[in-house]
């Protein structure tokens, strides 16, 4: 009796403690992401300073100043040429290194260990590493180049150089994170497929763009989001290498947020904050957009 | 190939042999790769000049602290959306993912004011709290928990097991790949976050490795050797992580993909 009593109370426990597991996430979760969200959100719509002073209502007056501020529009502009130079060509280096890098032995295991060991590092560390060797002075690669007949690059130093130059680096730091996501992919691709193939008389390019790519769709599509995601916020490496010049050649739009609520005077964290949801907007719909674009192209290719 | 394998390893090679370099190295032109002579100065002078040790601290007891509570926040979350019916579940997972979607920059002025009001602004609590929890965590440990056989905890309540003891005697310890992966994104993350902790810590006692070097560096006061030490010194701890725990670090990164 007391036995079948206890089974009852026991039966009824595991929803009860299903909100016990949870409370600890979605207390963090509530009090450090949706109330600084809705607060970002209010706060855009303010005339806040960093001096916390009294702040009013203003209506729409931020958002309208965006629309009108020229740094906002080369910031844009600085963050969306940062992801056209960076993305594509990170992507297809770590899927072409990937695809080359397939098999498992022991030169293939080396080679994957060191591609990864960038992506380890702290991007500050790095970054500092790179404006040392890039440096037109003292830098060891500016002097490579004048000895291969292009003398006197600036490198970071040269308005035109310097993002394309940033995005190297970055895609420097991050090909081989990249690379291992695809080889976890290509290992669950049906080794049968490739011989099939083989059979019909696929060779190694037919069988890239007609099994390896297709089938990889998902992948693919993580890896351009995530890094989609991750080149709209950049910052680390170009508050080290740059930070923002020369001559606001590579001040994104993080860059500019920083800049304006926290780094320069009047510190006005309303302006900044409404920068904020602007750039969260685009992510949402570059996200939203791109995830469309694959998830169509997985049903269409499979 | 090679020549990838070249441009990767040129600058970590050039960044151990310049830790050596003597200060007068740097001055010559042109430039050369290799050492004169080989020297500690840098390093001495770091010890000396940097608080480098309190940086170092500083990430320990911030990304550390962060990895332990995450891994059990996530983890009896992951739990709970794996394993277990309940009323809201769907809602709360979603809001869940959703999270995953809001960038950094939108949340860190209002997180600012919030740690300000909170009185925790530049303290350990500021830094490791809002951390605690998170979504890739959840996601990652709910799918670990997902994939195990059903009737586990069937066979643990008839056992007399009561909810905690089931997750902590029998399921956690099942998802222990899944737990070292996360425990290692986290580190990952955290040791060399830079925006974060640039803003939520303000004086030099509270920085990290990270945010503490871009400072130190943006001012261009120090020599170049001791700036390339810190740099080294900086990386050193989580390379050596690697070199031992590689399977691990690979592993774990090669299943994110897979699971999204």
């Amino acid at each position: 009796m007391s036995r079948n009593h206890h089974s009852i109370s026991f039966l009824r426990k595991p929803e009860k403690a299903a909100y016990f597991f949870l409370s600890p996430a979605a207390i963090i979760l509530a009090v450090f992401v949706f109330i600084p969200l809705g607060a970002a959100v209010i706060i855009s719509f303010q005339n806040l300073t960093i001096y916390l002073d009294p702040a009013h209502f203003v209506g729409l007056k931020n958002y309208l100043n965006i629309l009108v501020d020229p740094r906002f529009w080369n910031a844009l502009r600085n963050t969306l040429l940062f992801l056209v130079l960076e993305m594509p060509l990170h992507v297809i280096l770590g899927l072409v290194v990937a695809v080359a890098l397939s098999q498992t032995n022991l030169f293939t295991k080396f080679m994957r260990s060191v591609f990864f060991l960038p992506a380890v590092c702290s991007l500050t560390a790095i970054s500092i590493v790179w404006s040392f060797l890039l440096d037109p002075n003292m830098g060891t690669i500016p002097y490579y180049f004048e000895k291969l007949g292009f003398p006197g690059l600036q490198f970071l130093h040269d308005s035109h150089m310097a993002m394309p130059v940033v995005a190297g680096i970055t895609i420097w730091k991050n090909f081989g994170m990249t690379m291992i996501i695809f080889i976890g992919g290509l290992q669950s691709i049906p080794q049968s497929y490739y011989e099939a193939s083989e059979i019909d008389g696929a060779n190694r390019t037919d069988q890239f763009f007609h099994i390896t790519v297709p089938l990889l769709v998902p992948t693919i599509n993580f890896c351009v989001i995530t890094n989609m995601i991750g080149s709209l916020q950049v910052f680390d490496q170009i508050y080290v290498l740059t930070s923002g010049g020369p001559l606001f050649s590579t001040e994104t739009l993080v860059m500019y947020i920083y800049d304006t609520g926290f780094k320069s005077a009047p510190y006005d964290l309303s302006y900044a904050s409404a920068i904020a949801v602007v750039l969260f907007l685009i992510i949402m719909i570059i996200t939203l957009i791109s995830n469309r674009f694959f998830t169509s192209r997985e049903t269409v290719d499979m | 190939m090679l020549l990838l394998l070249v441009i990767v390893l040129y600058p970590f090679v050039w960044l151990i042999l310049s830790t050596f370099k003597p200060e007068s190295d740097f001055a010559v032109y042109p430039p050369h790769f290799f050492n004169t002579s080989f020297t500690i100065d840098a390093y001495v002078k770091v010890w000396s000049n940097l608080p480098l040790l309190m940086f170092l601290k500083n990430t320990i007891i911030f990304s550390g602290s962060v990895m332990v509570l995450s891994l059990l926040v996530d983890s009896m979350a992951g739990y709970a959306f794996a394993r277990i019916h309940f009323k809201g579940k769907n809602i709360m997972f979603t809001l869940v993912l959703v999270t995953m979607m809001i960038p950094f920059q939108i949340l860190m002025i209002p997180l600012y004011l919030l740690l300000y009001r909170m009185n925790i602004l530049n303290t350990f609590a500021g830094l490791i709290l809002p951390r605690v929890a998170d979504a890739f965590g959840i996601f990652l440990m709910r799918s670990a928990f997902v994939s195990l056989p059903k009737d586990l905890e069937e066979a643990a309540r008839v056992d007399g097991f009561n909810e905690l003891q089931i997750f902590f005697r029998i399921m956690f310890p099942l998802c222990k790949p899944a737990a070292i992966t996360l425990c290692i994104m986290s580190l990952m993350s955290n040791w060399n976050d830079l925006l974060y902790p640039l803003i939520l810590t303000s004086s030099t006692e509270m920085r990290t490795l990270s945010a503490g070097l871009a400072t130190l560096v943006g001012q261009r006061t120090i020599e170049y050797g001791p700036t390339l030490a810190s740099a080294l010194v900086s990386m050193l701890p989580l390379a050596i992580l690697y070199f031992f725990a590689q399977r691990y670090f690979i592993q774990g990164i090669a299943t994110t993909g897979m699971k999204s």
